[in-house]
């Protein structure tokens, strides 16, 4: 009998059996460790496991949330959100097109007998079907192109186009690397597809609609839109409003997302914009708002694949300013008609407050900047092209100068309150007067002759202020200036707004403010303190400090009769018109008047009467300081003042910082701003608020 | 005879086209009276099998031509199931089982252009599956119903073509 | 037991064999398969058109005499004032060119005008469509605009040599940018078409309305077309918006439902403008089958 091969494979001595027997035990103990590890998965851990599963599969995106708008006291949009259209390029519905390119360069390379580098041919293949896609979509939003009536294809890009014509391979490596999940970037705003040539608002409207219209709207190209930062007056208050700045810190909203375990979760976010200067960044908690999220279960290469839930992005809340629209405009407007022999601009800031509420109404600062030019990033160029003009200060409250003659006032009131002079005291004033060794010169080389308070401020007597100063002595007039809060910061924080800043605008004067004394001076190493000192600290120059900001506060307390007035920038219907730490004047009645008319003689007959407004009678003190600008002598031109003469309501002080050849004078340069101002505030007043004129400050 | 699956679809053109114009008169919804997967089922019962696969495949391209479905699917899918059907005669031998073909083959037919056609259009892209899905039953259910209702006319005009052309007769159950 | 069941599992290779050299041919042979199905069953639809105006035609000779004789007054009516409105028209069309060279304006997109009779109507949830009886032959191109009078109905999808497949203003492959009444800012926002729900047929939706956009209560504000595309001309309209406004998920947006001016499906007769230049889009179009072409080489 034949045996079976079957037989014949079977082991027949014991050993050999007992030796099955084991391997046929292995396969079973490890059969069993299997279905038992798999049982203990399956049943015990599942739990566990499916909150793995969860964490490892899904991915939560963050959105920005859109930031509030900024409005003036009338309800004027100052600051507002543009919409911005975007193309993006799907990765994932790409992908099957970018491996057909990259077998074709495989075949490419080794047809050419070349050794194939498959990472690099992965990545050239990725970029030229995106850069193909690119060309496709300038093709149809390039009016430019000569194809109108031959039907020309669209073309490849070529060496001399704008950059954005071309896939940045920098910009896709970096996208891959940090976001794979999300579409590419073709082109970031529609509107303004290159940087080459500047386009009007209605071509980047033709652009947008061009691409909406004829782009084939099945793809893996897909139109995206969001929401940029746009300062609609361009440059207008620009140094109030401020910029913004991309951010990777998003405001996040946490508690919704509680019973996900948040921390494990993988985030991505697309990158948010936070203040950067200004109101933008003072009140960016304010503005910046909640951001939404997206929940969203993964592909295993990384992709998004499916939308589990969400919740949208919550807009921030708005910001209403105390500026006038109008107002803020024709300071800028008049601020820029300054220049010097050479037809350059002249650095300059004009601050107009409520005299009532101390609401700040204007505030202006030259040179100044376009925020829209810095609102998705800023360029180097840019920034030393505002730089190097001096435009990133602002003046009027940064700005520390020396006041000059607009400190008079002081003087004069220190004087009074001391019972040095009185309003009806007759001083002979020559051409000079002498301190210690020195003459200290009036600015008439004839002199004034009988000046009293009135003639003072009107003509801006120097040596009746020498008298007064010197028979006063430091102690009395520092004292003064400090009452006048000329060494207290403003904008401190008042407003119920919660923000992250103790300011209302960022970095004003603060500490650098500089009212000397004796001590100040021996702090500096300077030496002792002199009548000399005394005489020049009268009339506002020396080692004083202060901001145009300071001077408007010093005007609108003189118009309330009261020492101080604080400032803000934030419109509140509701203010009770008090001011913190204000007294009153502490001048009879017959003082403040015969102080009050000097300063309308200023305006009628004295240093400001080149700016009189006929219809508008008002009240002003005119100062030129000297300072030192890049180690040459040079003029501030000041002017500050309230209006109208017998019921102030606003209250203005201008600064220019004049040119080196000492041709700037207080009413003749500063002035024009101040009257301008003026007779916007004027026009205004008269028209009841709702019917008013159509503003000549058009949106840019 | 070997044009016999064209004649065969002579005579099932003015079935697909009055579909087509039952489908302009339904336009106010979403519906669409879609027949061709019940169309192929009684030619297979008799047919060669080249003759059905090319028969389902012209069937499908019909279907296709002018709507926004990727091109092929249809008909891929229609000789798919006509090599199946040829090759599972038994399946089709009495007038019950014959009208469950139909129906089967109907919604299977209706199921891939539907989903082929939300594919192209993005849907799955979109997120709302929800929706895709209820779209789909109703579609797949009319689609069945359809394919009981206007079998049996459908199919006796074909098989009047086909007695005409000489072709055997459809396998019998005892 | 079939006696072909034998064979059964060759066929399905050679059926998947025939599947695959199928996606692997170039374009231009799916295109030139389409196009001939489509081309078989153009005499189809052509007769199915001729059919309804047949309809039509004895419906309206089965009216009253009187009837047709107020109506045919009242047209002669209408026409005469149309005649004198023309007169008007062409002096103010002389002038806006004169204008327009004077400011050296850029002029509107040219149209040529077609007017096609509708074939068939085709709607299903991933497609909203006419068929017209005119095509290729009569110089209508995909890609382009197609309305009645002053409203918007579509875009031509594809043109075959005596038909064309419209996509309508509620068909997922739509897509133009309209003005919205009554924004004084004319910002641009976006009409769609979106798949259909349950068993109402697809609708259009607006999305990147702005969040400012408000407009008076009870009054339904229109949308038009922009004419910045260089598609539509400015001024059409492509419907009205509806009142439920929904925040985007992102919360920048507002977007509604947009009704379209007239039932869609009711027309007998649209026009399409066919612009004298081929659009960059329409070129597009044509060119992606030239495309796939390319990459397969």
């Amino acid at each position: 009998m034949r045996e079976t091969p079957e037989a014949e494979a079977l082991p027949s001595s014991p050993i050999a059996k007992a030796r099955l027997y084991l391997v046929f035990l292995l396969f079973a103990v490890g059969f069993g460790y299997v279905i038992v590890g798999l049982a203990l998965r399956q049943l015990i851990q599942t739990g566990d496991l499916k909150a793995q599963y969860d964490t490892q599969s899904r991915r939560v995106v963050l959105r920005p949330p859109s930031r509030g708008l900024i409005y003036d006291r009338n309800g004027y949009v100052l600051v507002e959100n543009r919409i911005r259209w975007s193309i993006k390029a799907d990765l994932l519905a790409l992908q099957p097109e970018i491996h057909r390119k990259y077998l074709a360069l495989i075949k490419a390379e080794r047809v050419r007998g070349a050794p194939v580098e498959f990472d690099k041919l992965q990545d050239k293949a990725r970029l030229d079907v995106l850069q193909g896609w690119l060309d496709r979509v300038w093709y149809v939003i390039d009016e430019a192109q000569p194809n109108k009536r031959g039907g020309a294809r669209p073309r490849p890009v070529r060496p001399g186009d704008e950059p954005e014509r071309r896939v940045n391979p920098a910009d896709l490596r970096k996208h891959l690397r940090e976001r794979r999940a999300l579409p590419f970037v073709l082109v970031t705003d529609l509107a303004f597809p290159g940087s080459g040539r500047a386009l009007r608002p209605e071509e980047g409207q033709r652009t947008i609609a061009r691409f909406i219209d004829q782009f084939p709207v099945n793809g893996p190209i897909s139109l995206e839109s969001d929401i940029v930062r746009s300062y609609p007056h361009g440059s207008l208050a620009a140094h109030v409003l401020g910029y913004i700045k991309d951010t990777d810190e998003l405001p996040e909203k946490v508690n919704e997302l509680a019973d996900l375990p948040m921390d494990n979760l993988q985030k991505l976010q697309y990158t948010g914009k936070k203040g950067a200067a200004g109101i933008e960044q003072t009140f960016d908690a304010v503005l910046k708002g909640m951001s939404g999220w997206e929940l969203w279960t993964k592909t295993s290469s990384g992709y998004n694949k499916e939308l589990v839930a969400s919740n949208p992005a919550q807009q921030g809340s708005a910001v209403n300013l105390s500026l006038d629209r109008d107002i803020q405009c024709a300071a800028e407007r008049a601020l820029a008609q300054i220049k010097d022999s050479k037809g350059e601009l002249l650095p300059g800031a004009a601050v107009m407050l409520d005299v009532n509420t101390g609401e700040i109404l204007a505030l202006a600062s030259q040179p100044t900047f376009d925020p829209n030019r810095l609102a998705d990033r800023v360029t180097q160029v840019y920034f030393d092209e505002v730089d190097g003009k001096g435009g990133w200060m602002n003046r009027a409250i940064q700005g520390l100068y020396a006041p000059g003659s607009t400190f008079k006032v002081i003087t004069a009131i220190a004087g009074m309150r001391h019972g040095i002079v009185d309003w009806d005291d007759i001083l002979e004033c020559g051409p000079s007067f002498r301190v210690g060794a020195r003459d200290f010169p009036e600015h008439d080389p004839a002199g004034y002759g009988q000046v009293n308070l009135e003639k003072m401020l009107a003509v801006s007597c120097n040596v009746w202020n020498y008298m007064v100063g010197v028979r006063l002595g430091q102690p009395r007039l520092a004292a003064e200036a400090r009452r006048f809060g000329l060494d207290t910061p403003l904008l401190t924080h008042v407003s119920d707004l919660v923000n992250g800043s103790p300011y209302e605008l960022p970095y004003p004067a603060a500490r650098t403010l500089v009212v000397p004394d004796a001590a100040y001076k021996q702090r500096i190493g300077a030496g002792p303190w002199t009548d000399g000192d005394t005489a020049n600290s009268s009339i506002g120059q020396g080692y004083i400090l202060t901001t145009p900001l300071h001077m408007a506060c010093v005007a609108a307390s003189l118009a309330r009769g009261e020492t101080r007035t604080t400032p803000s920038i934030i419109h509140d219907p509701g203010r009770d018109g008090r001011h913190v730490g204000a007294e009153p004047i502490g001048l009879t009645e017959a003082q403040l008047t015969a102080l009050r008319s000097g300063l309308e003689r200023c305006v009628t007959e004295g240093t400001a009467r080149t700016v009189r407004i006929p219809e508008l009678p008002y009240a002003a003190k005119t100062g030129t300081s000297e300072y030192f600008k890049n180690g040459e002598k040079a003029h501030l031109a000041w002017i500050i003042g309230y209006a109208p003469a017998d019921n102030p309501a606003v209250a203005f002080c201008v600064l220019v910082e004049g040119q080196l050849d000492t041709s700037t004078w207080g009413g003749k340069t500063a002035g024009p701003v101040a009257r301008d101002m003026l007779t916007t505030w004027a026009r205004k007043a008269e028209t009841p608020t709702g019917a008013q004129p159509a503003s000549d400050c058009q949106r840019k | 005879m070997v044009w016999a699956w064209f004649i065969v679809l002579l005579a099932t053109l003015p079935g697909l086209w009055v579909a087509d114009l039952l489908t302009d008169a339904l336009a106010g919804t979403n519906l669409v009276l879609f027949i061709s997967g019940a169309a192929i089922v009684a030619p297979c019962r008799r047919l060669k099998r080249w003759q059905a696969v090319l028969f389902a495949a012209c069937v499908g391209f019909l279907f296709e031509a002018r709507r926004p479905i990727p091109l092929g699917t249809l008909p891929f899918l229609l000789a798919g199931l006509s090599i199946f059907l040829t090759s599972n005669r038994i399946l089709l031998r009495n007038t019950p089982l014959v009208l469950r073909g139909a129906v089967l083959c109907n919604t299977l037919a209706c199921t891939a252009w539907f989903t082929a056609a939300g594919l192209r259009a993005g849907a799955f892209a979109r997120g709302d599956l929800g929706d895709f899905t209820l779209q789909l039953l109703l579609q797949v259910g009319f689609a069945a119903a359809i394919a009981l209702l206007v079998f049996v006319p459908l199919a006796l005009i074909q098989d009047a073509a086909m007695d005409r052309t000489g072709l055997p007769p459809a396998l019998e159950s005892p | 037991m079939d006696k072909h069941r034998q064979g059964a599992t060759a066929s399905y290779v050679v059926l998947a064999l025939c599947a695959v050299v199928w996606v692997v041919l170039p374009a231009a042979v799916h295109r030139f398969a389409q196009e001939a199905f489509a081309e078989f069953q153009a005499p189809a639809l052509h007769l199915a058109g001729k059919a309804r105006d047949l309809a039509r035609f004895w419906e309206l000779k089965s009216r009253d005499k009187e009837e047709i004789l107020a109506a045919s007054r009242d047209l002669a009516r209408a026409n005469a004032a149309l005649e004198l409105q023309l007169r008007r028209y062409e002096d103010i069309r002389k002038e806006n060119v004169r204008l327009r060279e004077m400011l050296r304006y850029n002029p509107p997109p040219e149209h040529l005008t077609v007017v096609a009779r509708v074939a068939v109507r085709d709607s299903s949830t991933w497609w909203q469509r006419i068929v017209i009886r005119k095509g290729s032959d009569d110089g209508v191109r995909a890609g382009c605009p197609v309305i009645f009078s002053d409203r918007v109905i579509g875009k031509v999808a594809v043109a075959h040599h005596t038909t064309s497949e419209v996509d309508l203003i509620t068909s997922p492959n739509f897509r133009c940018t309209g003005f919205l009444e009554g924004d004084e800012q004319n910002r641009i926002v976006l009409v769609t078409g979106a798949p259909g729900r349950g068993l109402a047929s697809g609708r259009s939706r607006v999305t990147a309305i702005p969040q400012d956009y408000f407009y008076p209560v009870g009054n339904a504000p229109k949308v038009t077309t922009t004419g910045l595309g260089g598609v539509y001309p400015a001024g059409l309209i492509l419907g009205h918006l509806e009142g439920g406004q929904r925040t985007t998920q992102d919360g920048n947006f507002r977007e509604s439902s947009l009704t379209p001016t007239r039932d869609l499906f009711a027309l007998q007769e649209v026009t399409v403008l066919v612009p004298k230049y081929p659009t960059p889009g329409e070129i597009l179009l044509e060119d992606q089958a030239q495309k796939r072409l390319d990459e397969l080489r």
